[in-house]
Formats: structure tokens, C-alpha cells, sequence
């Protein structure tokens, strides 16, 4: 990288970031009053936890974990369908 | 000149894709009710992970496609990211009408703005029309 920025690292910031959205997000997973707030905080963690899958990939240069995002974004969905039906 | 470009788009949709992301998710822990968590967490997640995962497509393309000079791996890995991006715009909106709607049949009541009074008189009763753990 030629630029200023060594992009790996601004990724790694990014990835932080997100890492303490997600327990912020947990902070009302468990405080939350009723189930639908805890199936609602599921949801959230997991779609950030898609994006940070993909990061992680870039970060390390592995491009495998790309399908593993694609595989928990599937899971992902399913779940909150399946949590929200029964 | 070229890189310059490619990385300031780059930081750019990051930072407001993570913009939207945190202020979703300081919608979902400050707001009153349930409802309006998830008119918080609904429209942001979306918008903010498809700008965070385009802006990575931007990057994979442009860096590593261009510059590099691998562009048969870059087109790889972002088709790969686009269909992420599809799915994200698909399952997103449907889960949050599955969850609105269940909450609705279950038969959680919306918050309201109610006069001091009745707040006074009414916090016995504030865990059940707003807890729903009877759901």
C-alpha cells in the first residue's frame, strides 16, 4: 500500500467498532423486558456479526470466510423465522 | 492518483455505513418501546451493512482487481459479496415484519405519551402491556 493509510488497520478499526456495537446491542438482549426484545437483539448481533465476518476476511487476506458469512446470514434469517412462527 | 481515489470512496461509505450502524444501535437501547427499537434497528442495519459491504466491493475491485492485477479472484469474491448484500436486502425487512407481526398477534400494545397522572396511577400495571412476557 502506497498510500497513507494502511488499509488492513482501518479495517481492524472498523471491526471495533462493530464488535462493541454488538454488546451494546447485548446490553438490552438480556436486560430487555419480554421475549421480543431478546429475539430482536438475536437478530441484530447477527446481522453485524455478517459484516464482521466479511472484515475478518479482509483483514487476514482469507477469502473462506466469505462463505461462512453467507452460511450465517442464511442460519441467520432462518432462526428469527423460525423464533418468530413457534 | 487512481489509488487515491479508490481508497478516500472506501473510507468513505465505511464511515457512514458505521455512522448508520451505531446509530441504530443506540436507537435500539434509548428508545421507549419495542416498536420503535425495531423502526430503529430495522431500516439502519440495512442501509448501513449495504453500504459497509459495498464499500468493500469498491475496495476488492479496485485494489486487488486493478492494482494488483488478480481480477479474476477479485470478480470472484465480489460476486460472492453481492449476493450478500441481495440476501441482506431481502431477509432483513421480511424478519422484522415476521417479529412486528408476531408481537402484534401476541397482543403488545404500542407505547403512548400518557399525562403524569395516569403514569402515577399506572405503574403497576406498566410490566404487563409493556413486558409482554406472556408472549
Amino acid at each position: 500500500m502506497t498510500g497513507l493509510i494502511h488499509m488492513p488497520d482501518f479495517f481492524l478499526f472498523v471491526a471495533i467498532i462493530i464488535v462493541i456495537a454488538s454488546f451494546v446491542s447485548l446490553y438490552r438482549g438480556i436486560e430487555g423486558p419480554g421475549i421480543f426484545n431478546r429475539i430482536i437483539a438475536v437478530n441484530v448481533i447477527g446481522t453485524k456479526t455478517i459484516v464482521l465476518l466479511v472484515l475478518i476476511g479482509f483483514i487476514y487476506e482469507r477469502p473462506d470466510f466469505f462463505d461462512i458469512a453467507l452460511v450465517y446470514a442464511i442460519l441467520n434469517f432462518i432462526m428469527t423465522i423460525a423464533a418468530t412462527r413457534y | 492518483m487512481f489509488d487515491t481515489i479508490i481508497i478516500s470512496i472506501v473510507i468513505l461509505l465505511l464511515l457512514v455505513g458505521l455512522f448508520f450502524t451505531v446509530a441504530g444501535t443506540i436507537g435500539f437501547v434509548r428508545f421507549p418501546d419495542f416498536y420503535s427499537r425495531m423502526h430503529a434497528t430495522g431500516k439502519c442495519d440495512t442501509l448501513g451493512e449495504g453500504l459497509m459491504l459495498l464499500a468493500l466491493i469498491i475496495y476488492m475491485i479496485g485494489y486487488e482487481g486493478i492494482i494488483k492485477g488478480d481480477f479474476v479472484h477479485a470478480l470472484f469474491v465480489s460476486i460472492k459479496i453481492i449476493l450478500l448484500i441481495l440476501f441482506i436486502l431481502l431477509a432483513n425487512p421480511t424478519s422484522t415484519h415476521a417479529i412486528a407481526k408476531a408481537a402484534h398477534d401476541v397482543g403488545l400494545e404500542p407505547w403512548k405519551k400518557i399525562d403524569e397522572t395516569e403514569w402515577m396511577n399506572d405503574t403497576q400495571t406498566d410490566e404487563v402491556t409493556n413486558g409482554g412476557e406472556t408472549g
